[in-house]
């Protein structure tokens, strides 16, 4: 909203809100200040610091009004499927009847966060026998006992097979209490044997054509149980349009992430790009939505670029970021650090890949699928971070951990190993619990000597 | 005779010897668990505990694990960038209500063949297959036929060396030798992951407290012994007999739905009477970490959720949590 953009709190940000509504400028419906979410118990927001453009400001009051949108939509007639855990895929499948909204249930794994635990999804998990051994998407069985963060899904999916076991857990648990679910498998992807038929995937891994197979007939099981819950055909025809829409937002993303995390200086801090990425995998629940809030994103960025204006100072140290943080607010504490996002794999870059659009949607839909980082080797994933880290010119890698979770451990391990072997960065791991707040002294001594090392090896 | 070692039940022991290697299902030792091997945060000691066996195994020619668990799952990728033997990731599927599922696992058997044949292996003949399987169905019932005379821990004791190979299952006098029956001892069940080389003393510690372990559930038990096979079907199809014996079978926690798992406790808690649960599991171990709360909402009966660490150093806590336990049941 100023010529040189900067980071504002929420008060700030939610004052030039007041003001742009009382010049009557052009505003989203569900547009206003953050305060009335805090009013609401999102604590966390008082804490974090926000970019100061209206495009951020739309881009906030669209992920925070999500729950309300989902409301309405049942209001409105309109089924919600809960697509759990693949991250990308069943969304778009979904989004292709006119009168389905899907949502992640497993978003639910940041209102920790943002309420600051103060929202007892924790304890709730616990009373049902998920204790903090399982990763921060316990939270997503308190929200369904305690029905106050979503709407239950008419229809619950999920992924499983070559899925984290936390995950896998969680959503057994959640059956068991009465909550039916259609299981999907998911095989682990492996590299094909010599002479094995095999295709490259969306973004660039490769796989056996059987294994696309076994995939693609699971998702004809989804695409059956999504058209008896929409009453309608999913036909071929109906996927294809879903999925030239959903091209349209992995595209308007594309240009973002490629323009926010190369500009010089950054153009768009590291919160909010974390949360434009987020749009991918669902849409946020409303898809046309996405597509708006993007373009203005895409536009304010595109701007600043032009003019040279920066959100940070010229010369921040440029982070690739893997995993998405389990507390929002380290996204601001690696630019207090003197640091700026260069690149990230936040778990979907599979949502971010465009689906090929000359295939049968059902195959390209398989192919997207198993393209999704998490379910082939870590050598793989390491591969492709060493890929987007060498071509965005990132200067060091920091492998977020999510508390609990099945994968990080032995994953960051090899992660870090191929890095360092490659491409020769430096290579850092933190964990990051849902409030960091006492891990604060910690994590920022981390990522300032982490940055200290990127500034001095500048200097060689 | 290459051997190949495995530790998941869903890997058929038969199919491996019809391909010519000598199949040896180990239960790891904790101390193989160097803190060079993996990293110690975050890791399941079991699977720490198998990767290092391995890496420090001299007599293993190749391992097959299994992606019933993340953690083995990313296990079979460490070893490999370790230097260990050749790994074999046996994609063992989830689901398991679909045609679909069923024709994924007999495809992961037959490309489990072709590893084989590649590590000096043949592929075996329909006859030499049936007649594989068929022996190991006789091993296994005679197996079965002493386990009903065992306490649990000489039971345990039996399908370990029954797992590893060593011939025939000995006889029941053999095997005997433990303490006797305590009098008015406590019937428990033992239910959850594997047992690590050593963890037969659990059994002890529960006799030591008091009781007696009348159902092994573990990963390590008669849980997860194959179903019989139908020696009539099976000339004509012994892979298809293999897969309804393992995969169509065998009940565990990482089976989506668990349905089936749920089915053989009600019934099994049932026939043995068991007073109380104790949930074996390994700290970091997601599955049956979620399973304590939902054991004793489903039947009724008191849990202690033993979660283990495989160091020495818990085992005193461990004696500890049963005794107490075994007091509160008393």
């Amino acid at each position: 909203m100023s010529d040189s953009p900067k980071r504002l709190t929420m008060e700030e940000l939610d004052r030039l809100c007041r003001r742009r509504q009382a010049a009557g400028l052009p505003m989203a419906a569900y547009a206003g200040p953050l305060a009335r979410h805090v009013e609401d118990g999102d604590r966390r927001l008082l804490k974090l610091q926000y970019d100061d453009s209206a495009a951020a400001l739309r881009l906030w009051n669209f992920l925070l009004t999500e729950e309300d949108r989902l409301h309405a939509a049942r209001a409105a007639g309109k089924k919600i499927v809960g697509t759990m855990k693949d991250l990308g895929t069943v969304p778009v499948m979904a989004y292709a009847a006119p009168n389905l909204v899907a949502f992640y249930p497993d978003g639910a794994w940041w209102t920790p966060c943002v309420m600051e635990l103060s929202e007892g999804l924790f304890a709730l998990a616990q009373s049902l026998g998920l204790g903090d051994a399982l990763c921060p998407v316990r939270a997503m069985a308190g929200a369904f006992v305690n029905r106050a963060h979503f709407p239950i899904p008419d229809l619950l999916t999920c992924s499983v097979g070559a899925t984290c076991d936390d995950f896998s857990a969680v959503a057994q648990r959640l059956e068991s209490l009465g909550y039916p679910i259609l299981w999907w498998e998911m095989p682990s992807r492996r590299q094909p044997d010599p002479g094995e038929p095999a295709v490259t995937l969306p973004g660039g891994f490769c796989a056996p054509e059987s294994q696309v197979a076994v995939v693609r007939s699971e998702l004809e099981r989804v695409r059956v149980a999504l058209a008896d819950l929409a009453g309608l055909p999913l036909g071929d025809e109906e996927l294809a349009a879903g999925i030239r829409e959903a091209n349209r937002v992995r595209a308007l993303l594309g240009d973002l992430r490629r323009m926010a995390y190369t500009a010089e200086p950054c153009p768009m801090p590291a919160l909010e790009m974390l949360i434009a990425e987020m749009l991918a995998i669902h849409f946020c629940s409303d898809r046309a939505e996405s597509v708006a809030v993007l373009t203005e994103m895409l536009d304010e960025v595109r701007s600043r670029v032009d003019r040279r204006a920066g959100v940070l100072a010229e010369g921040a140290a440029r982070l690739f970021w893997v995993n998405p943080v389990a507390d929002l607010r380290v996204m601001n504490l690696l630019e207090d650090c003197g640091a700026r996002l260069c690149g990230t794999e936040f778990l979907f870059c599979h949502a971010l890949d465009t689906i090929p659009e000359d295939l049968p949607p059902m195959e390209a839909l398989a192919r997207m699928a198993l393209a999704d980082p998490m379910v082939g080797p870590s050598a793989d994933r390491a591969a492709r971070i060493v890929r987007d880290a060498r071509a965005l010119g990132a200067e060091a890698v920091v492998v977020s951990r999510i508390p609990g979770a099945s994968h990080c451990a032995m994953e960051g391990g090899v992660i870090g190993r191929i890095v360092r072997q490659q491409i020769g960065l430096p290579v850092v791991e933190l964990e990051v619990p849902p409030v960091a707040d006492p891990l604060w002294p910690t994590l920022k001594t981390r990522l300032e000597a982490l940055v200290e090392t990127v500034l001095e090896r500048r200097l060689r | 005779m290459k051997t190949v070692i495995y530790s998941s039940p869903f890997v058929p022991a038969e199919w491996l010897a019809a391909h010519g290697v000598r199949p040896q299902r180990i239960r790891p030792d904790p101390a193989a668990a160097l803190p060079s091997t993996s990293p110690l945060t975050g890791v399941c000691p079991y699977a720490r505990a198998f990767i290092g066996e391995l890496l420090a195994a001299r007599g293993a020619d190749a391992a097959v694990l299994a992606t019933t668990c993340d953690q083995m799952r990313r296990s079979a990728e460490w070893l490999a960038a370790s230097g260990g033997p050749p790994v074999f990731l046996l994609n063992v599927p989830a689901t398991w209500q679909t045609p679909a599922s069923a024709r994924m696992y007999r495809d992961e058997l037959q490309r489990l063949g072709r590893f084989l044949v590649g590590l000096g292996g043949k592929t075996p003949s329909r006859e030499h297959l049936a007649k594989m399987i068929a022996t190991y169905d006789a091993r296994r019932a005679a197996l079965r036929g002493t386990l009903g005379d065992l306490s649990a821990r000489q039971a345990s004791d039996a399908i370990a060396r029954y797992d590893l190979g060593k011939g025939e299952p000995a006889a029941p006098e053999l095997l005997r030798g433990g303490s006797p029956e305590p009098p008015r001892s406590t019937p428990v069940a033992l239910v959850g992951g594997p047992l690590m080389r050593g963890d037969e003393r659990v059994f002890d510690l529960v006799e030591q407290s008091g009781g007696r372990v009348v159902l092994d559930g573990t990963e390590s038990g008669p849980r997860t012994l194959p179903a019989p096979v139908d020696r009539r079907r099976l000339p004509d199809n012994p892979l298809l007999e293999l897969m309804d014996a393992y995969f169509g079978a065998i009940p565990d926690a990482f089976r989506r739905p668990d349905t089936a798992l749920y089915q053989w406790l009600g019934r099994e808690l049932a026939a043995s009477a068991a007073r109380g649960i104790i949930v074996w599991r390994y700290v970091w171990c997601d599955m049956w970490a979620a399973s304590a709360t939902r054991l004793r909402e489903a039947t009724g009966l008191p849990v202690l959720d033993l979660d283990v660490s495989g160091d020495e150093s818990g085992l005193a806590r461990t004696a500890g949590r049963i005794q107490a336990f075994m007091e509160v049941l008393r």
